[in-house]
């Protein structure tokens, strides 16, 4: 670890003639520091895995998809025998399929896709909330940051920039790799035809970043602790999801009881990005796009002006 | 109180430029409440160079005033410069460099990992970043046990970790806070050499200390704070004259006490005396004097008209420790002798 002693010698302690870099440089420095710390928690690391998984399971999926479909004959096939025997058409299971899962390259794909991989990604930020953000302020860690020629905004910048890779590092990225793929398995045509796909998913990704991001400093700032940072996050992501649902369809109230829901707003906000249309959601009795969008703007304003509130105090005392 | 400690040869900043005229640390009229209490009090201090001694209670504001200075605390009146420049501004913080009391560290990281982050933060590149750890390293006499994660350290260990993430920018300012807390006799011996050379390089450094006879063997530009207030700042024998008023004992052993002390009971400046004996078992005179200068004037004038056999004589409060004691009214150092007046 340690360098020969010569140049240490030749070093000695001297005033810096280069260039320093400034803060921004100092941003990536403190976000390396805290994907440092986060990497190395096995926790992490199986979350990771399962985020993979679904990765995977996108991966051959769209390619076994594709590959069946070339493969399938057109005569009907018989499958099983006797009374629980049926003839069935191979287009028509390939379809069901494809309606199920959607592994084609389409708008449902990538939605699908970011949508079970947000749902991990929620899980992980909640638990790493502590760790990247909290236990600076929690143990007293900010003195070492806040003694650095750096503004309390490249700090939050800094840890926001660290969120923002692990989000789009589990998110983002690989549904740029489900495009990519789907246009070898397809044809390079689909490049060109489902460019506002491929706009669509990096602006979902960005979308998700920012309130994410956003919402878990504001909640690590303020709350420091693992556990109440998932409590919060459940009652953010889960437990006002549960809510609307039993506001809306169970008591008829307005869609917009929907809005409560952070979680169904940046799905809704991230269909409009990928160009779906409102029909095709699920899930019934939804508010306008462009409400839920709105309403995601306040969310993020909200966590700015608290963000902004603590760092005008963020006194280390 | 104002005092300015000697001006030193003007520092180079990291830009290169010379600032001779303004000071490295400027405290302006401050004050800083927490709530209905109140931690810093009008304090007004100026820093050129040097070794500068923080003492003071626990719970005086010294704390207080060193986050202050290092920016992570925002005066709620008056004003804190570094190189003129708000301390509250990032911007100052190049020309500090601060080591924190509490050792709250990545725990999961190595020594060096932890310092070469922290350089990074500077904003140097990966290659300067290593060199200057495994300078700084060196310097804490680290260099050779840096590759342990930080959970295995001692606390003198952690204590040379924040000193060398604090020297990695070669600071003009450093601020120290309990720098010697936990470090063996050697190791402390060690730092104090560091400081004493990086004071000598035209450095200025502040350092807070309950080490009070560490802190003395340092520098003897000491100030001293009591309820969030500077009470004193100077030499120690320039604060003992400060307190004209506030009596101080004087030791003396002689053969004959009570001939010696009958002659100084007429005294203005002798408002008390003790008979005893040393711990030796020798015959033992504590005066309580007011007027310091005046009184050991008086009394070498006596002993050379009178014939008095002194075997010694010694001011007992010119330490750091006993001044802070008149200052906060503490318990003084224990005399040394027996006996009654």
């Amino acid at each position: 670890m340690n360098a020969p002693s010569s140049p240490v010698i030749l070093l000695g302690y001297r005033p810096w003639r280069g260039a320093l870099r400034g803060p921004w440089y100092g941003m990536w420095a403190i976000a390396r520091s805290s994907l440092f710390l986060l990497l190395r928690r096995k926790m992490f690391w199986a979350l990771y895995g399962v985020s993979a998984m679904v990765f995977l399971l996108f991966f051959y999926g769209q390619y076994l998809h594709s590959w069946l479909q070339t493969q399938i004959p057109d005569e009907p096939i018989r499958l099983g025998s006797g009374m629980v025997g049926a003839t069935v058409k191979p287009k028509e299971l390939i379809d069901i399929f494809r309606k199920i899962l959607h592994l084609d390259g389409s708008g449902y794909t990538f939605r699908n896709f970011i949508k079970f991989e947000s749902q991990i990604v929620m899980i992980v930020l909640a638990l790493a909330g502590a760790v990247l953000i909290g236990n600076d302020f929690r143990f007293g860690s900010l003195p070492f940051y806040l003694s650095k020629p750096l503004h309390r905004w490249h700090y939050l910048g800094g840890k926001f920039l660290a969120v923002g890779i692990l989000i789009n590092l589990m998110i983002t990225l690989p549904a740029v790799l489900l495009f990519v793929e789907y246009g070898f398995i397809d044809s390079w045509d689909y490049y060109w035809d489902s460019i506002h796909l491929l706009v669509g998913i990096v602006i979902f990704g960005a979308l998700i970043t920012i309130v994410l991001g956003l919402l878990l400093l504001a909640t690590a700032t303020w709350l420091r602790r693992t556990m109440p940072i998932i409590m919060v996050w459940t009652t953010l992501f889960v437990f006002s999801g549960g809510l609307s649902d039993l506001l809306v369809i169970s008591f008829r109230l307005d869609s917009r009881w929907r809005l409560i829901d952070i979680w169904n707003n940046l799905y809704l906000v991230g269909n409009w990005c990928l160009q779906m249309d409102p029909a095709t959601i699920p899930t019934p009795f939804q508010p306008r796009y462009s409400e839920a969008a709105a309403v995601l703007v306040v969310v993020c304003l909200a966590c700015f002006a608290y963000l902004n509130r603590r760092l005008q105090a963020v006194e280390v005392a | 109180m104002t005092i300015k400690t000697p001006i030193r040869p003007a520092a180079k900043t990291i830009s290169g430029e010379t600032e001779a005229t303004s000071p490295i640390l400027c405290f302006e009229q401050v004050s800083k409440w927490y709530g209905a209490v109140i931690g810093v009090n009008q304090v007004t201090l100026e820093l050129r160079g040097g070794i500068t001694g923080l003492v003071g209670a626990n719970g005086a504001g010294k704390s207080t005033l060193l986050r202050l200075a290092t920016g992570q605390l925002r005066p709620d009146i008056g004003q804190v410069r570094v190189r003129g420049v708000d301390a509250w501004d990032w911007t100052a913080k190049r020309w500090i460099g601060y080591s924190p009391d509490h050792d709250v560290f990545y725990e999961e990281m190595s020594g060096f990992q932890f310092v070469e982050a922290m350089a990074r933060m500077f904003g140097y590149d990966r290659r300067e970043a290593r060199l200057r750890t495994e300078a700084v390293l060196e310097r804490v006499g680290m260099a050779g046990r840096s590759d342990r994660r930080l959970r295995g350290y001692s606390k003198g260990m952690r204590q040379r970790i924040k000193l060398a993430q604090a020297l990695l920018h070669d600071p003009e300012l450093l601020i120290l806070d309990e720098p010697l807390s936990g470090i063996d006799p050697v190791g402390r011996h060690e730092l104090v050499e560091v400081f004493r050379g990086l004071a000598e390089s035209g450095k200025c450094l502040l350092i807070s200390s309950h080490e009070l006879e560490e802190l003395e063997k340092l520098t003897d530009h000491v100030a001293i704070m009591a309820r969030g207030r500077i009470a004193a700042v100077g030499t120690v024998s320039q604060i003992r004259d400060l307190l004209e008023d506030q009596p101080i004992r004087v030791l003396v052993e002689t053969p004959e006490p009570r001939a010696v002390g009958s002659l100084l009971l007429s005294w203005p400046e002798v408002v008390g005396l003790d008979f005893g004996r040393t711990s030796e078992g020798d015959e033992a005179l504590l005066i309580r004097a007011t007027n310091p200068r005046q009184f050991f004037r008086r009394f070498g004038r006596l002993t050379v008209e009178e014939g008095l056999e002194i075997q010694r004589l010694e001011a007992l409060d010119d330490s750091t420790q006993a001044i802070l004691s008149y200052l906060l009214g503490g318990p003084t150092p224990s005399a040394g002798i027996t006996g009654r007046r």
